[in-house]
């Protein structure tokens, strides 16, 4: 809201500076946006940020009326008495509310004989000031009260009105009405309008209807000044999207006791401006009279919110300072009503509010509340951690994308059975869908990077994944990992080392380590997204975990990632299901560990897995590791085979192991692998 | 080095190989070892002690496996043994030629060669995102006066984003809200929230973080003293400042006798914490439809502390967050008796305190995931 100093000064003379103004105002709730000295030399304004509660402050004289009462300055008031003719506007026009929910009082005025003309400066540079355009004298005017008083009243010309009637009511379905801005809009029966005894001639408290409009061959005049229903106001004008001046006050609440005061400041005007008569006797109809609510205000409720009772005087005075009504009732104890146009003080909370916005809510002593209970942090806080602090001590970065994607991309990684979640009304196409999985989004960030000349990239995110899954919305918590490039650039101490799908899946493994998933899996899958054979489902017994491998190479060029990308995602909720890993003490071995070194000969196709588990099958107790050191093939293994160095490390717990235990341990090693899987030892 | 001098001075049955299967294996472990020791010899003198410990005629090692591991061994293992051990010599031979070379032409670093300027190995390590790191901090700063941290969905109900926290349809308070919206006609769905049957259910992208003050509430009797950090979304064009996505911290503190010092304690505690020991700050009466009163709060510039300056148009304040005490209308949706108990809630930009602290000057930064960005704020 715009505020004219100058314009201001008009009602009260605050006495201070404009430093000290703008530095006050904002304590007491008028929080300051812009101060500017307007180019048509009308003065200064001062742009406030007015919150939606207080409609009564969009106008200069509601904003001088908090300038005068935080000043304790006199406030001059607006008391209209403009001159009335003998001829009786009752006999020259009919008002009519058939529908007083919404209407709860329409004040029309009558003029006649006005002579439309341009307005005179002063008005047009205050208008223009405030970022009104000036039409002509008579709307101007209307305009001028607008701002002066914050009521929207509207100029009909009378002699275009069909029998001179007004009716308030519901349109009707399938009417038209072209309104001011020269639009022709269809009416629906939710919507209200101002009728003349053919048809609706405005929207009620939006925009006039342009078949009714003042125009300079405009001689006799209907003034509206009316009061229209906040909620039927705004949604007519979200509907219709025709937000007005009028509108933005009406659904905000009007005060119900000004509309003839403003209707009397606006004749003035008009006589002054347009000369021609006031008819005697406003035409109000007043069905819904406004009823300020008694409210009980007591000083220990002022102290349990606020922490501290106010000095009883200091209540009467900032209350009536602003306009409320108080009578004592006992110690500590009143009946408040609030002034009309405070329509948001309803409740004892409300007042107290405006005792604490006017004392100063620095006034108000800081604590600390004492706790009365242990802080709780949430379940998974700490398997959260873990993860982090595990993915970044391997150099993944930490990604955080965007939840909105585009559809067209989103659908290559939508799982089966899972439709897209889709916005409604979205910022734009290409952020119409949310990711259905992290997938999209790393890959999207390795191809920023990339393009940004960074090409070996880790990323790991810990985030969401939102999609429609038998009919319901199903946020999903998923960790996504991503890597291109190098795992290791070249130094001057070792050679450079290609990021593979082996440090993918040793980055998963070390993740999926800290929880209490059991022996963890690859299985290789059919996944679209991933580039064949590259790629696997990552599976705990039966329950599949995950999915990870090499980006294909079709949604490689997709995204115009010219290297090769590998990406995991998942399933975090599973992992969170199962827990972290529980921790325990196994007692140390005092005994020394022997590694034995057995070099096979194996099929190809036979997997160190499959080795893995038959030596496991032996269940010999004193076997403590077995690792896969080389794989080699080609001169001197025989085609179709391929060599498999293990290492296999033997420890007791209760003995040193002599040889014959340890011979013992690697025959049977040995025998198993030959006679189950044909494996050979090389010579 | 002891394990391979014990070894060849033992015979290889003694060491449990019997078969010709168990020789190989032998002998790579003694290549490994010569390996690993060759590696370490990065001086002349030192090359000369390893060449003595291997080739030494009397007693170096590989004279001592000729004795102990070919001459005693069987017919069976011989060829195999006396295979093994000529390459194994060829190799110790070679290598120590090579090396020797090296060391005299100084090419691998030797003691007069060594340049500690040189970058020592090291791991790339990942960074943690900033917008973790700063949420972190602030869960961490207001656990510390008795606050709990809660999730909550993104995905939420009219009713918990809007009506429950007295901002029901057609309030006009509704505007400071843009509102992403789920398209609810998907075939799928099933018919109760399909079109708009019921608008409490209509589903959208929260646009604050309040709604799990009401989602904690319902499960909850007071005290309630929680935190709730959380992505959120408006419908927001994205530029330096504004973005469809972003991050709150939403907090709730519910007891009885909980009053606006109480707030106004809490926030300066958060913000001197969280901005430095410096920091003042400054309540001013605002709105919201689910507190009253209501305060905006402004901490003293952390640019040009307070002095004035572009960043804080020159006033010396900040406006960083909004709070207030819960309305007495949001205890009656959750059956609270607004008699008995008071609170306090508050909620802030988690991304824009980022930016604050931390000096960035573009909201869009925080998503890009451009590493070099990300990187800068590793710990």
């Amino acid at each position: 809201m715009k505020i004219l100093l100058e314009w201001l000064k008009d009602y009260v003379d605050a006495g201070v500076p404009l430093e000290v103004l703008t530095r006050d105002l904002p304590l007491i709730g008028l929080s300051v946006d812009a101060v500017e000295q307007t180019e048509n030399g009308a003065g200064t304004l001062v742009d406030f940020e007015i919150t939606t509660n207080r409609p009564d402050l969009l106008s200069h004289y509601g904003v001088a009326r908090e300038v005068a009462a935080l000043y304790s300055k006199p406030l001059k008031p607006i008391d209209p008495a403009p001159a009335e003719v003998t001829d009786t506007a009752s006999h020259a026009a009919k008002i009519e509310i058939a529908d007083p929910e919404l209407c709860h009082r329409y004040v029309g005025l009558l003029l006649r004989n006005v002579k439309v003309q341009p307005a005179p400066d002063w008005m047009r540079r205050r208008l223009e000031a405030c970022g009104l355009q000036s039409i002509n004298n008579i709307v101007d005017a209307t305009n001028y009260v607008l701002l002066e008083l914050g009521h929207p009243t509207h100029a009909f010309d009378l002699d275009t009105l069909a029998d001179k009637h007004i009716i308030v009511r519901r349109a009707r379905a399938g009417e038209k009405l072209r309104t001011l801005d020269g639009v022709e809009r269809t009416l629906k029966p939710h919507h209200l309008v101002i009728a003349d005894a053919r048809c609706p001639v405005a929207l009620a408290g939006m925009m006039g209807g342009a078949e009714t409009e003042i125009s300079f061959q405009t001689r006799n005049i209907l003034l509206e000044s009316a009061w229209f229903d906040p909620v039927v106001t705004r949604r007519a004008a979200k509907e219709l999207g025709l937000r007005t001046e009028a509108s933005y006050r009406f659904e905000r609440g009007m005060d119900l006791e000004v509309p003839l005061r403003a209707a009397r400041r606006c004749a003035e005007l008009f006589l002054e401006l347009a000369g021609g008569e006031l008819l005697t006797g406003a035409l109000d109809v007043y069905p819904r009279h406004w009823v300020a609510p008694a409210i009980e205000v007591r000083q220990s409720e002022i102290k349990r919110i606020l922490g501290e009772a106010l000095p009883d005087q200091v209540v009467g005075r900032i209350l009536k300072a602003l306009g409320f009504a108080l009578t004592s009732r006992g110690p500590g104890a009143w009946q408040v009503t609030a002034p009309s146009w405070r329509r948001d003080v309803s409740r004892e909370i409300d007042v107290i509010e405006e005792l604490a916005r006017h004392h100063g809510y620095d006034k108000f002593p800081a604590r600390l509340p004492p706790a009365r209970q242990p802080v709780v942090r949430p379940p998974h806080a700490e398997a959260e951690a873990a993860l982090r602090q595990t993915l970044e001590a391997q150099g993944y970065d930490e990604a955080l994308s965007f939840s909105p994607v585009n559809p067209a991309d989103a659908e290559a990684f939508l799982a089966g059975g899972e439709e897209l979640a889709r916005i409604q009304n979205p910022l734009s196409e290409e952020v119409s869908a949310l990711r259905p999985s992290g997938l999209l989004s790393l890959v999207e960030a390795l191809a920023w990077n990339v393009n940004r000349g960074q090409r070996n990239l880790r990323f790991y995110e810990l985030g969401k994944t939102y999609t429609v899954r038998k009919g319901r919305f199903r946020e999903q918590c998923v960790l996504t990992l991503a890597a291109t490039g190098l795992l290791r650039e070249k130094t001057a101490h070792e050679a450079e080392q290609p990021y593979d799908l082996f440090a993918l899946t040793g980055a998963v493994e070390a993740a999926l380590e800290l929880f209490d998933v059991g022996p963890v899996s690859f299985h290789p899958c059919d996944a679209a997204s991933f580039h064949a054979p590259e790629r696997a489902a990552v599976l705990s017994g039966q329950q599949k975990l995950g999915v990870l491998g090499r980006l294909s190479p079709e949604l490689a060029s997709r995204f115009k990632l010219r290297q090769p990308a590998y990406l995991a995602e998942l399933d975090l909720d599973a992992l969170h299901a199962t827990g972290l890993r529980p921790r325990r003490y196994h007692a140390l071995s005092r005994f020394p560990a022997v590694t034995r070194d057995f070099s096979l000969v194996l099929e190809q196709g036979t997997s160190f897995g499959t080795v893995r588990r038959v030596i496991e099958s032996l269940r010999i107790p004193e076997l403590v590791s077995i690792s896969a050191v080389d794989r080699y093939c080609g001169r001197a293994i025989p085609a179709g085979k391929y060599s498999l160095l293990i290492r296999v490390i033997f420890q007791s717990s209760a003995q040193t192991l002599t040889e014959e235990q340890i011979r013992a341990g690697a025959d049977r090693i040995v025998e198993a692998l030959k006679k189950k899987l044909g494996a050979a030892l090389r010579a | 080095m002891s394990e391979a001098n014990q070894k060849a001075t033992k015979k290889l049955d003694e060491l449990g190989v019997g078969s010709p299967d168990g020789v190989a294996p032998m002998f790579a472990e003694l290549s490994a070892t010569f390996a690993a020791e060759a590696e370490a010899a990065t001086t002349l003198e030192a090359w000369k002690s390893l060449r003595d410990r291997w080739l030494s005629r009397k007693k170096g090692l590989l004279t001592q496996v000729k004795n102990n591991w070919l001459v005693p061994a069987g017919p069976a293992l011989k060829p195999a043994v006396g295979k093994e051990l000529n390459a194994v010599r060829a190799r110790v031979e070679n290598a120590l030629a090579e090396r020797k070379a090296l060391l005299e032409t100084g090419t691998t670093p030797g003691a007069e060669a060594l340049d500690l300027t040189l970058p020592g190995r090291t791991a790339r390590r990942g960074a943690r995102h900033l917008i973790t790191q700063t949420l972190a901090e602030m869960c961490e700063i207001f656990a510390r006066i008795g606050f709990s941290v809660v999730e909550g969905p993104e995905v939420e109900t009219d009713y918990y984003n809007f009506e429950a926290l007295n901002i029901p349809a057609f309030h006009p308070a509704r505007d400071d809200f843009d509102t992403l919206y789920l398209d609810c006609t998907a075939a799928s769905l099933p018919v109760e929230l399909r079109g708009k049957s019921d608008p409490h259910q209509r589903l959208l992208l929260r646009t604050h973080t309040s709604p799990m003050q009401i989602r904690v509430m319902e499960k909850q009797q007071p005290p309630v003293r929680i935190v709730v950090p959380g992505k959120t979304y408006r419908r927001d064009n994205p530029d330096a400042s504004h973005s469809f996505m972003f991050h709150q911290l939403e907090g709730l503190c519910v007891d009885r006798d909980i009053t606006f010092g109480d707030l106004k304690g809490t926030l300066e505690y958060f913000l001197r914490e969280f901005f430095g020991p410096e920091t003042r700050t400054r309540f001013s009466p605002s709105y919201f439809p689910f507190t009253e009163p209501s305060a905006d709060v402004s901490a003293t510039c952390v640019f040009c502390k307070g002095s004035g300056c572009r960043v804080c148009k020159f006033t010396g304040w900040i406006e960083l967050l909004g709070s207030g005490m819960v309305d007495p209308a949001v205890y009656e949706y959750v059956g609270y008796n607004p008699a008995e108990v008071s609170g306090f809630a508050f909620g802030m930009g988690v991304d824009r305190f980022a930016m604050l602290k931390y000096g960035v000057d573009d909201l869009q930064l925080f998503f890009q995931n451009d590493v070099r960005f990300l990187q800068q704020f590793r710990r």
